[in-house]
């Protein structure tokens, strides 16, 4: 199949869905890539490189779309892009289905199949084309860079001759992909980070990044997000307040505050409102990665950056992917090339459209001339289900009873233990000769210094344990030494061959224990 | 020379191998113990030719010398991946040994019996002193000669047949005879019936049913125990060779048999131990075959399994700092050792911290991995115990998984169903990589599905294993 990639015609939009590098993986899978003139040139990929990897150049889109039976692109199509578009083409990029019916039923009379980016379910498989996540990733890395620029101060703190300087604090609102990532990029830049999310089970995760989780003082469980899917629901009312109540305590300590609450198909939550900025010192930096929807903070604008009347600086760019667009259109891309790996399982350049595959089936919102949208939900259930209830933390006191109850038990048994051995060897004793006993207490002794001799053998010298204790239990050519030299016949025959055989034992034994032990070498 | 004096040798030999066992505890001394065992063997061996009523050294020492020859022979020549089917070698020749020696004294009682004051005052060393007993001591002498014998035989069948499975002369699979355990129990009263039976008639009839059982039991004991079972196996043969020897010693009246025989069989034994707690496993369900009962349906797996290329790994472990490799039986299966050494060499000279993490019933035999890595000259201190390497895979790299598969399965920890629920295991899937190198997509011996080759940080790498690290060899850099 050929696989062509267009030129975005979104202003602005510096992406491309397909790099020199992920062509040649396409390569691999027996497809042949096209790609449309000067499409990689913002995102820093020549026309130069595609060609030496064996990529063709056409210089229109009408051309491209014509040669092409994929066709993919990052930014949702336009009406003319998929006017262009004959039967039985495919194509592949973001769609936004929910809020584009109208380019849905356009696809459709078109009879083409479009596999929407942004609807692959998540799902443990399907996150190597996970290009929400991707992105993400992206904006959150961006986030923290742009924040970073505006903040006239050090992220991390310093000790200098001249002085001390105190480190940044960074609030991180929502952990989601975005978020997470901005926690990453902030502490490893040294800022003293703090997270705040609705979904309590990211509260690991963040902590696993460095940063410091936010608390609320609030009783009721919060749902998790398991069941939405990994998403965040709605939250209550009084849980809404206590929040904002948390975040208006902790503002005017804030350096920079980035925030990334969204709620799949809704205006973003208003998280950080106009008296908390007010509380902010000047210089601090607000980066809302929501402005898309409006802002978790009202007074963002979007795609502007803005100074408030106190000195803060809130960013509304929507475009931080584009900002790094040679990141952005190689994650893109391999998220891309996944797909389509997908939907060639035999390797061989042929497309297999799979709508029992769970991940294919949900990404696709149009499957040649028939809407598929939305999709059931997947057969198998998103994400870790509930984390496993943890046994409370032991108090001091618990741990020391513990302990003690365990220091009785372990006596109790071991007199138990000694009562028994005891009793038992009395009783042979009773019944037994002297002379037996004799040779009992020696048995009963060696066994005890075996245990005792054993238990310090490292566990890396058993194999040569065994190979020496093999050696040494040929000691049972005593036995046949001592009757080698008996009056009978039959007794020197078997004894001489008992002989023979704990001889091939004892050499055999120790010659083999000392190679092994020769190969042992310090480095 | 007095027996006095034979007794004061047998004391220092004694002590030789006490300190012989003891120096196994750190890897240098054991270099110096094994001389001990040796000195104290020779000792042991040396005072028994010259000590009083020994005739026929010349032959003893004949016999002693070819025996030791092809002992010599096979020490040298065998590979150290053959170290588990030797080590069951050499414990079915002690059963056998042990066998011997118990028909002979049986052999020796009856001619004292038929012989009449003025003969039993001729006789001299061991026929002596079996004259000297008393009623009630011949019978105890029975009951330990028929317990050596059984001991004995029960080792050396098993022996043979751990050996055969290892060797691969006889399928692994564990396999039963129709009757399973029933078998097993009906042959062990035999075996007791026929002591009775003995004890009070003193004839070689019983004395070889009691054999014909006992070799028996060992045959059908271990056919029904499985390939991955192995380690428990040889170290209870171990432990069996060493009460044999001390049940003989009984008979003999000879204290070293008796102190040897013990050290022997609570080494096994501790093994043995060390083995099923390694497994979570009761001594007796190893025995008795078979996992343990399930109490419901094993947790569904989701996902899918990841391959990787050579190429994929080279990039992965040329980017990683700390490395902690854990290799299996699998390893030793494709003699992969040379080139897993070869590999850590090259990431070691770049500076990359790389260690082993050896789980204690890694491959067939306790402690085989450390063996097979020290043959390959593979340093022993960074080959590392698992209760010492677990705790640092959350900070580690790279884990690579070479030849291993329940050792590494985190359904063992996650899913209470599981047939190895509660086996202590080495927690990889905590490094930020997994890399399993794995023939194909096949289950372990035990043949329970793996999550850990379905988690999202897990790549697999299939190939047999030389192969894929010999290909990946000239990429690291």
């Amino acid at each position: 199949m050929k696989i062509g990639a267009l030129k975005e015609i979104t202003s602005g939009e510096q992406r491309v869905a397909l790099t020199p590098d992920s062509a040649t993986h396409l390569q691999k899978l027996g497809h042949e890539c096209l790609v449309e003139k000067d499409a990689g040139l913002a995102a820093g990929f020549s026309d130069a490189q595609y060609i030496a990897v064996g990529v063709e150049i056409l210089t229109t889109a009408e051309a491209l779309t014509e040669a092409s039976d994929v066709i993919v692109k990052v930014r949702p199509p336009s009406t003319s892009e998929i006017n262009r578009l004959s039967s039985s083409k495919t194509l592949i990029s973001f769609f936004y289905p929910s809020a584009n019916e109208a380019l849905m039923e356009l696809a459709k009379s078109k009879e083409v199949s479009v596999i929407a980016m942004d609807m692959v379910p998540r799902i443990s498989r399907a996150q190597k084309m996970d290009a929400l996540s991707s992105m993400a990733n992206i904006s959150g890395y961006r986030a923290v860079i742009e924040a970073g620029n505006n903040f006239g101060r050090f992220f991390t703190g310093q000790m200098t001759a001249a002085g001390k300087v105190p480190p940044a604090k960074v609030l991180v609102v929502g952990a989601g992909v975005a978020g997470l990532a901005a926690i990453g990029t902030s502490t490893s830049l040294g800022a003293i980070t703090y997270a705040f999310d609705v979904r309590p089970e990211v509260a690991e995760q963040v902590e696993s990044m460095g940063a410091e989780f936010v608390f609320l003082d609030f009783a009721d469980e919060q749902a998790d997000g398991a069941s939405t899917g990994g998403y965040a629901a709605v939250s209550s009312p009084e849980f809404t307040a206590a929040q904002l109540a948390k975040f208006r305590e902790i503002a005017p300590e804030m350096d920079i505050v980035i925030t990334t609450a969204l709620i799949p198909n809704r205006e973003a939550p208003e998280l950080w409102t106009s008296d908390m900025v007010a509380s902010m010192k000047p210089g601090s930096v607000i980066v809302d990665l929501a402005a898309e929807k409006g802002g978790n903070c009202k007074l963002t604008v979007i795609d502007e950056r803005i100074v408030t009347d106190n000195g803060v600086v809130i960013i509304g760019y929507t475009d931080f992917t584009s900002r790094m667009a040679a990141q952005a259109s190689t994650m893109y891309a391999s998220n891309i090339r996944h797909m389509i790996a997908d939907l060639t399982p035999k390797k061989d350049g042929v497309i297999v459209h799979d709508m029992e595959d769970d991940v294919i089936r949900g990404a696709t919102v149009v499957n040649a001339g028939e809407i598929t949208f939305p999709p059931p939900p997947p057969k198998i259930q998103a994400i870790a289900a509930k984390p496993k209830e943890k046994a409370p933390d032991k108090t001091p006191e618990e741990i020391r009873a513990d302990e003690i109850a365990a220091f009785k038990k372990q006596t109790k048994n071991q007199v138990k233990l000694l009562a028994f051995g005891a009793a038992l060897i009395l009783l042979v004793g009773s019944y037994a000769p002297p002379s037996f006993m004799q040779h009992f207490i020696v048995f009963v002794l060696s066994v005890f210094v075996g245990f005792q001799v054993i238990w310090n053998v490292s566990h890396s010298l058993h194999t040569p344990l065994m190979a020496v204790t093999n050696a040494i239990s040929s000691i049972i050519i005593l036995g046949a030494l001592l009757q080698i030299g008996s009056t009978s016949f039959l007794v020197i025959l078997l004894a001489a061959i008992s002989v023979f055989f704990a001889g091939i034992n004892i050499f055999g034994g120790f010659l083999v224990t000392r190679r092994m032990l020769t190969m042992f070498r310090k480095s | 020379m007095e027996m006095g004096f034979t007794f004061a040798v047998y004391v220092v030999s004694a002590v030789l191998f006490i300190l012989s066992l003891g120096g196994l505890s750190g890897q240098e001394s054991a270099k110096r113990a094994v001389w001990y065992g040796i000195a104290g063997m020779a000792l042991a061996v040396s005072a028994t030719l010259l000590g009083p009523g020994f005739g026929l050294w010349w032959l003893s020492l004949i016999l002693i010398a070819a025996g030791g020859l092809i002992g010599y022979q096979l020490a040298s020549k065998v590979e150290m991946t053959q170290m588990p089917e030797l080590v069951a070698g050499m414990h079915a020749l002690v059963g056998l040994a042990a066998v011997i020696v118990g028909f002979n004294t049986h052999f020796e009682l009856v001619n004292i019996a038929s012989m009449d004051d003025t003969a039993k005052k001729m006789l001299e060393g061991f026929s002596a002193l079996l004259a000297k007993k008393s009623n009630v001591e011949i019978n105890i002498l029975r009951v330990e000669t028929t317990l050596g014998i059984w001991i004995g035989a029960v080792t050396f069948t098993g022996s043979v047949i751990a050996y055969s499975k290892l060797a691969g002369k006889i399928t692994s699979v564990a396999t039963k005879l129709p009757g399973g355990h029933f078998l097993n129990i009906t042959a062990a009263i035999l075996s007791l019936l026929s002591v009775f039976w003995y004890l009070n008639t003193g004839e070689l009839l019983p004395m070889i049913i009691l054999t014909a059982m006992a070799l028996f039991i060992g045959y059908h004991l271990i056919m029904g125990i499985g390939g991955a079972d192995m380690p428990v196996v040889v170290s209870m043969l171990n432990s069996y060779s060493g009460w044999a020897a001390a049940a003989i010693g009984f008979s003999l009246g000879n204290d070293l048999l008796i102190v040897v025989g013990a050290l022997v069989g609570s080494s096994g034994a501790i093994l043995s131990y060390i083995m099923c707690k390694a497994m979570n496993r009761s001594f007796v369900s190893v025995i008795l075959g078979g996992f343990g009962g399930t109490s419901g349906p094993q947790m569904e797996i989701k996902g899918e399994q990841v391959a990787i290329e050579a190429e994929g790994v080279a990039s992965v472990l040329n980017d990683a700092e700390s490395i902690i490799i854990i290799p299996g039986y699998g390893m030793a299966v494709a003699q992969a050792q040379q080139s897993v050494s070869e590999l850590v060499r090259k990431l070691r000279a770049q500076g990359k911290s790389v260690r082993f993490a050896i789980h204690p019933v890694a491959g067939r035999l306790p402690g085989h991995m450390n063996v097979l890595l020290a043959e390959a000259r593979v340093p022993y201190d960074i080959v590392m115990e698992m209760d010492e390497i677990n705790d640092d895979f959350p900070d580690t790299d790279v884990a690579i998984v070479i030849g291993a598969n329940d050792i590494v399965n985190p359904a063992a920890q996650d899913d209470p169903n599981s047939p190895i629920a509660g086996m202590p295991i080495l927690e990889c899937w905590k490094a930020k990589h997994v890399l399993v190198s794995k023939r194909g997509q096949g289950t372990g011996y035990s043949g329970i599905e793996n999550p850990l080759f379905f988690k999202e940080n897990t790549r697999m790498f299939y190939g047999h294993a030389k192969e894929s690290l010999d290909k990946l060899l000239p990429m690291i850099d």
